[in-house]
């Protein structure tokens, strides 16, 4: 009786896994069906909007022909080139300016001056300046991924929790240790939050960039395909950044879940 | 008697126009456990804060008897690190090579052997203080300071610490510095008890420890008495 009951009790619990683990993908499935209905139906005139069937067909003669695996290529290039230098400058000034009261009185106010600056209004600027070659599309997603990273890291080393610092330094932990076993770790939470969000920026601004002053990427193909009215092109070109915009997200959340671990375990006992 | 691990002599402590601690003077000696009782506020964590060091007197002398002397404090909050396991709570301030079979070792001593690889926020009150006494008593300190460390338990759980930190204390011979204001539970733990009122060590009085509920209860009434007190100026009687 005793095991049916488990049986019983298992299956369920097994089908809800799947069907929680189903769940997140079904409206855009449903959009999808959607809109290769209205397309079907002639609801919608294909010619402005094509079918999603079409769109990835389109997707499959781009790729084969080798455009669509170069332009992703080289946007995917100016991404992370540029991610990685904005991201590093901004953990280093956040980490500087959290960490040393002299370095924040120096360096915090002009930062605060240029973040309010909205970075894609510097496209005009950064095109006199370095021309649409890639310093220039690269620098503008450097400096797009700057500010939030340096925000959070800022945020983050200062709101560590005093007592524990305080309890540190009473266990006589050199300034170092303070740092690696109390201060990073604390911080690190609002770091990845920061992180996060930098990964969202950067796809926004790259794409913009190239829209604007590109002869190769995701964007210019996009910007390119519309002076063709292509909109097969347009739309796998969205289509295209949504899904790395998903798998950025999705790099993203796995980073937070290895260095976070702890913060899924929980659920104190009782006495 | 034993000799004196720390002497306070003519201690102040100011806080802007805040007189916190006014000419307080008395001596721990090795292996004593001490209890310091009073109100919120009295200024009895200010004066473990200076002891421990975490704070300088405005004037006056602490004297230690060895001038690197291993203090190691137990918060109130227990200041864990939910980021590092309970091992790993445990042993981050140790730096030797013998230091994991040691934190092992301790994790056991205070009942939490098989919870090396767990986190803080899965254990309980009670499990999480304990681990706040093992990373303090990791460093085999000389002079143990508990900075109100059983004030967020409950009353069982409390009573269970009181005995479980009395048996640890008197088991590794360690002198103990409490700061509680229960007087019951002053009275209950500690050799000597001093009472703390308005910034000033007004009484002292042998404590009860491992005698009988009906001694506690005396001791724990004579200080309560001092405690209720009204101060030189102040009215007599409860605003309650």
């Amino acid at each position: 009786m005793a095991q049916s009951a488990n049986t019983a009790a298992g299956q369920p619990r097994s089908s809800y896994i799947k069907w929680h683990q189903l769940l997140p993908w079904l409206i855009p499935a449903l959009l999808i069906a959607l809109w290769q209905l209205a397309v079907a139906t002639h609801w919608i005139d294909s010619g402005l909007l094509p079918a999603p069937l079409a769109v990835v067909q389109d997707g499959i003669k781009l790729w084969q022909s080798g455009e669509l695996p170069k332009n992703i290529s080289i946007s995917l290039f100016r991404a992370t080139t540029g991610f990685v230098i904005g991201g590093l400058a901004g953990f280093v000034l956040g980490l500087a300016n959290g960490l040393s009261h002299t370095s924040r009185l120096l360096f915090d106010s002009t930062i605060q001056m240029l973040r309010n600056i909205p970075h894609l209004s510097l496209i005009p600027l950064v095109i006199i300046l370095l021309g649409i070659g890639e310093p220039a599309k690269i620098s503008l997603v450097t400096i797009g991924v700057l500010f939030p990273v340096y925000i959070n890291t800022f945020h983050g080393i200062t709101s560590v929790d005093p007592n524990l610092i305080e309890m540190g330094q009473s266990y006589g932990l050199s300034k170092w240790q303070l740092f690696t076993k109390i201060i990073f770790p604390g911080a690190l939470p609002t770091i990845l939050v920061g992180v996060r969000y930098a990964l969202g920026v950067m796809w926004t601004t790259l794409i913009v960039a190239e829209t604007i002053s590109s002869n190769s990427g995701i964007g210019y193909m996009a910007s390119n395909a519309q002076e063709f009215m292509d909109m097969d092109t347009v739309l796998l070109c969205i289509v295209i950044y949504a899904l790395l915009g998903k798998v950025s997200d999705l790099i993203a959340k796995a980073l937070e879940d290895l260095c976070l671990d702890w913060k899924t375990k929980g659920g104190a006992a009782n006495g | 008697m034993a000799k004196p691990l720390v002497t306070l002599s003519h201690l102040y402590k100011q806080y802007g126009d805040n007189h916190a601690l006014q000419d307080v003077s008395f001596t721990i000696h090795q292996g004593e456990f001490v209890a310091l009782v009073g109100m919120s506020g009295g200024g009895k964590s200010t004066l473990l804060r200076l002891i421990a060091q975490l704070e300088q007197p405005t004037a006056g002398t602490i004297t230690y008897a060895e001038p690197n002397l291993v203090k190691r404090v137990m918060f109130q909050d227990d200041r864990l690190l939910p980021w590092m396991t309970t091992l790993a709570n445990v042993s981050f301030a140790a730096h030797d090579a013998k230091t994991q079979a040691r934190a092992k070792e301790t994790l056991a001593a205070v009942g939490l052997a098989g919870f090396e690889q767990t986190y803080p926020t899965e254990l309980s009150g009670g499990q999480k203080q304990r681990l706040a006494l093992a990373r303090a008593l990791m460093a085999a300190p000389q002079l143990l300071l508990l900075d109100e460390p059983l004030g967020a338990l409950d009353a069982l759980t409390r009573r269970n610490m009181q005995t479980f930190i009395t048996h640890i204390c008197d088991t590794n011979h360690l002198t103990t510095l409490l700061i509680t204001h229960d007087v019951d539970e002053a009275a209950r733990m500690a050799d000597r008890v001093i009472v703390v009122k308005n910034g000033r060590a007004v009484y002292e009085t042998v404590g009860a420890k491992g005698q009988d509920a009906e001694t506690i209860a005396r001791v724990g009434e004579s200080v309560l008495r001092v405690i209720l007190a009204p101060a030189p100026g102040e009215e007599g009687g409860s605003r309650d």
